[in-house]
């Protein structure tokens, strides 16, 4: 008895320490980045001069912002841009998940599928890909719609209207997965139950099926909206050409310029950050009023399928072409560009031209692989840390009772308010301030996304958490079974799935995430997004395609090695 | 009343072709209350979503006072809010957004009444189910018991022709479920409701209805009165699923005479029951189920005594009211259960008998194994 004591006593101490430890950590993650923005915004010094850190502000950035007809536009474009795009993404993803869930249309799995299946293309691939098919001067349907027809350049892809198509269309897998969620997370039993009361359709849907899909709706929309507003590469690589500005190619330029406008960055970063954290306050409102409408059976729930007799055919041709779009399209024309002669100005060229000098041309090239080796450590690097540490910060939040257990889970949870630019920019400032060699390295993007991916890789794992019942540790510690045997047999085994599904978000999200990466990219660490974008500035289309190609590539095969393991222990449902 | 003829429905999909209902028939007078019984998956839901209007027919016609609501040849089908039909489902499916008194009234509010009369009546439905009191709570902010009366209470307060009720009482724990299952047939014997009830427990439906209707497999395995069908099944299914019996396999030896018993033998000797059906041959298997308190003890009776068993006392448990045992006779095992007074000792030898009005005998069929499942 005494030695179980003694145990537990131990282990509270260790419990204690490693709790502070983590804490620490997170107000170095999550706060710092967020004082660091608020601080320089109040600030008209640079970081590196004296006077930035003493004690003494003004809100001089603020007024200059203010007074800059170009501000005001800025905001205009983000939240014009934001609206429509949203609107776009949320029409396909309410007509997909439609089709799929609802009408007995061919297909409807394997478009279901094939809209998911684009999530893994990276952003700025699908963006490059539009432009290649859309923009004015090389447009492959531009080109054929000219050969046709006669008339030249129909489309164009660098305008605020081009923006919202593109960036509507990259939306539209995202929308579909909310939208069919809201719908499946509704009991058909109590649509039934009010026709059983003698109500009509109309009735039904007015006072029944609105109401109580309304608040899983409106998070959608919201986090659409917010998605958009965060959003980067459509921005950047389209809205520069296109003269749209918005927030975050603002915050971009105005840190990437020479010199850096450190005033005016931090000010659009600090509206950013505004914008955010209202929306995503109402975004939790919603979401929690919804669950409360989620009725807990549904145990005998089969979606009812609408006949559409005839019309099946349409909306599978329609719904066939919007996948088309959405998943098929960008990798085709990537794929078919990454073909194109070195030299060649226009997509369309004799079949026999196409050829394999792109690829030859990278694999001569010393380092072209340098990038693709920086984004897999990355992926795997960062997956691995963050899962670490959330798994560290649920298991606080979930399974003990120390007292400051709720500040982790805030903490943790915190991050998602910060959009990608100002984390990027925040720690580009912060580690120019500090002196600790990171600059330039793959450790400083490695420990942005820490912070980034925490707040998603924990409800992954939170979840499982709390399927453990703390019976279940109590019990092995009554055993007298040390806490580490503990952790190895009854803990890991039981969180698996969980950890294995955020490890896998995180690793695909992490080797391709864009923007962060290319606020803190030097010579040495350019991952392959950030040499998408330099191919694209260079206006080398082709050499940028077979790179896009490989990273695709690169990404397909890490995907399908860790899907391959986590197959191999045993959770097929969760990925 | 409602009266199904030949009611078929179909469920078919790429890989498979389920014949949910097969040809179902069956009549529920005014004011009764009939179950329909049966292991899960047998068809009882779908059967009674039919009636509803939920489910689309592929064959059959359904009447409700003396309207046809479906008939498949005429191609006639009535939807749903127009058959003016209560349901309650076994998820209470009571709506989340609204109070207990909006899901009352909210039945009221298509039957062009008077603010104040849908307030009266949706009052009086809340008070029939004893939810008076909780008539502006939010809906998900009550028990699963207290749900359950709303569901009801809703079902209720539009008057319907008919109550319909799938598995109403199976998410609430046991000592609840026998509560609600006494106040569920006062309910309907006081409002006199023309009621389909579905359930898969034996005991609530021996308990609450007028008539059982015993299903299995998308059709009608038989049909009758509570007492009936536990005193004299008319098929091995049905002396099985419901109640608890010894059912003792046999041959025919002598065949019934003029409703007396018919003779079986079996390995314990020759035994003597009633023939439900007046249909069995000599010669035929057969099984004589002897329910577990139809048993009593004897002394010593005499060798090649009809009715008579020996067996060694496997286990003896006292409940209070009775004694329930488990005694081993040859290959058999026969459960008894005696007044409370009775003593056993395990291992004990001792004789039984029964009379044979009690036990029937049943032609022998392959049972799967669907009553696992139920
Ligand atoms: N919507 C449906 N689609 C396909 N099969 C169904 C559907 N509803 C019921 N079934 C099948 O029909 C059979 C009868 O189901 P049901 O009527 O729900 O049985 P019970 O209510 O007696 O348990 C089962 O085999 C079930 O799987
Ligand atoms: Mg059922």
């Amino acid at each position: 008895m005494r030695r179980l004591a003694a145990l537990r006593h131990g282990l509270a101490n260790w419990r204690t320490v490693s709790l502070c430890l983590l804490i620490v950590l997170l107000i170095y993650q999550v706060i710092i980045p967020f004082l660091m923005i608020t601080w320089a915004s109040l600030k008209t010094a640079r970081p590196g001069d004296a006077a930035f850190m003493e004690w003494g502000f003004t809100l001089a950035n603020y007024v200059r912002a203010w007074a800059d007809a170009a501000f005001i536009e800025a905001t205009i474009n983000t939240l014009w841009f934001s609206l429509t795009s949203t609107v776009m993404a949320f029409a396909g993803g309410l007509f997909l998940s439609w089709v799929v869930d609802r009408t007995n249309t061919p297909f409807a799995r394997f478009i279901g599928m094939m809209t998911l299946a684009r999530i893994i293309i990276p952003g700025v691939l699908i963006t490059v890909s539009w432009i290649l098919l859309i923009s004015p001067n090389i447009g492959m349907i531009n080109a054929v719609l000219e050969w046709l027809t006669g008339i030249k350049a129909v489309f164009n892809v660098y305008t605020f209207w081009g923006m919202v198509w593109v960036h509507g269309i990259e939306m539209i897998p995202l929308a579909y997965l909310l939208i069919s969620s809201a719908f499946q997370a509704m009991d058909p039993r109590l649509e039934e139950a009010s026709t059983m009361t003698g109500a009509g359709t109309f009735r039904t849907l007015r006072r029944i099926s609105l109401p109580l899909i309304a608040p899983a709706i409106g998070a959608a929309l919201l986090l659409l909206f917010i998605s958009t507003v965060e959003t980067f590469e459509v921005p950047l690589l389209i809205g520069g050409r296109a003269d749209v500005r918005v927030y975050t190619t603002e915050v971009f330029f105005n840190t990437a310029r020479v010199p850096t406008d450190w005033g005016l960055a931090s000010t659009y970063s600090m509206a950013l950050l505004l914008i955010s954290v209202v929306l995503l306050y109402f975004y939790f409102r919603l979401l929690r009023h919804g669950e409360r409408y989620q009725t807990v059976t549904g145990k005998d729930y089969k979606p009812r399928r609408i006949d559409l007799g005839p019309w099946k055919y349409v909306t599978c041709v329609a719904s066939l072409l919007l996948v088309f779009m959405i998943t098929g399209l960008p990798f085709l024309i990537m794929l078919y560009a990454s073909l194109l002669p070195e030299d060649s100005v226009s997509m369309i060229e004799p079949l026999e031209m196409l050829t394999l000098e792109n690829f030859q041309a990278l694999f001569n090239e010393q380092d072209a692989f340098d990038p693709l080796w920086n984004s897999t450590l990355l992926g795997l690097g960062s997956a691995t840390a963050v899962m670490l540490v959330v798994s560290a910060i649920a298991y606080y939040v979930h399974k003990t009772r120390i007292p400051g257990r709720k500040i982790l889970d805030f903490l943790a949870f915190a991050s998602i308010a910060l959009p990608s630019v100002v984390l990027g920019t925040a720690f580009l400032w912060f580690y120019l301030l500090v002196p600790l060699p990171v600059l330039g390295t793959l450790w400083i993007i490695g420990l942005a996304y820490l912070t980034k991916f925490m707040p998603f890789a924990l409800r992954f794992v939170s979840s499982s958490m709390q399927q453990i019942h703390v019976e279940l540790e109590e019990a092995a510690q009554v055993a007298g079974v040390p806490w580490w045997k503990n952790f190895f047999r009854i803990f890991l085994p039981l969180l698996k799935p969980g950890l294995l599904a955020g490890w896998f978000w995180v690793m695909v999200h992490a080797f391709r995430e864009l923007t962060i990466a290319l606020m803190l990219s030097r010579a040495d660490n350019k991952t392959a997004a950030v040499v998408i974008y330099d191919l694209w500035e260079n206006g080398s289309f082709q050499a940028l395609s077979a790179f896009g190609v490989m990273m695709f590539t690169v990404l397909i095969v890490l995907v399908t090695i860790s899907h391959a393991i986590s197959r191999r222990y045993g959770i097929e449902e969760q990925t | 009343m409602i009266i199904v003829e030949n009611l078929s429905k179909i469920f078919e999909s790429k890989t498979e072709r389920v014949a949910a209902v097969d040809g179902v028939g069956f009549t529920v007078e005014a004011g009764e209350m009939v179950t329909l019984l049966g292991p899960s998956g047998c068809g009882k839901t779908t059967t009674l979503r039919c009636v509803a209007g939920l489910e689309r027919p592929n064959d059959g016609r359904i009447q409700v006072d003396g309207a046809p609501v479906v008939d498949c040849p005429a191609k006639t089908f009535v939807p749903p809010h127009l058959r003016n039909l209560g349901m309650v489902f076994q998820s209470y499916a009571i709506w989340p957004h609204m109070t207990v008194f909006d899901n009352v009234a909210y039945a009221l509010e298509g039957k062009k009444l008077a603010r104040a009369e849908i307030r009266r009546r949706a009052n009086e439905a809340l008070e029939l189910v004893q939810l008076d009191g909780f008539a502006d709570r939010p809906a998900p902010r009550l028990s699963g018991g207290q749900q359950q009366r709303v569901a009801i209470a809703r079902a209720l307060a539009g008057s319907p022709s008919a109550l319909l009720f799938d598995e109403p009482l199976s998410n609430l724990d046991a000592k609840l479920r026998s509560e609600m299952r006494s106040e569920l047939r006062r309910l309907q014997q006081q409002v006199g409701l023309t009621s389909i009830y579905v359930t898969h427990d034996q005991s609530e439906a021996l308990a609450i209805s007028d008539w059982i209707i015993v299903m299995r497999a998308g059709r009608i395995v038989e049909r009758g009165r509570p007492t009936e069908i536990y005193r004299a099944p008319k098929s091995l299914f049905t002396a099985q699923f419901i109640g608890n019996t010894n059912l003792i396999p046999g041959t025919v030896k002598a065949a019934a005479q003029g409703g007396g018993p018919v003779r079986v033998e079996t390995a314990m000797g020759t035994m003597a029951g009633l023939d439900p059906n007046n249909d069995l041959k000599v010669g035929e298997a057969v099984r004589l189920s002897i329910r577990p308190e139809d048993l009593a003890i004897t002394g010593a009776g005499a060798p090649g005594a009809e009715n008579a068993l020996t067996g060694r006392v496997r286990v003896a448990t006292f409940q209070g009211s009775a004694v329930e045992a488990e005694l081993a006779a040859g290959e058999e095992t026969i459960q008894c259960h005696f007044g409370r007074d009775v003593e056993l000792a395990q291992g004990a030898e001792i004789n039984l008998t029964f009379d044979p009005l009690s036990a029937v005998v049943l032609r022998d069929e392959a049972l799967e194994d669907e009553l696992d499942a139920a």
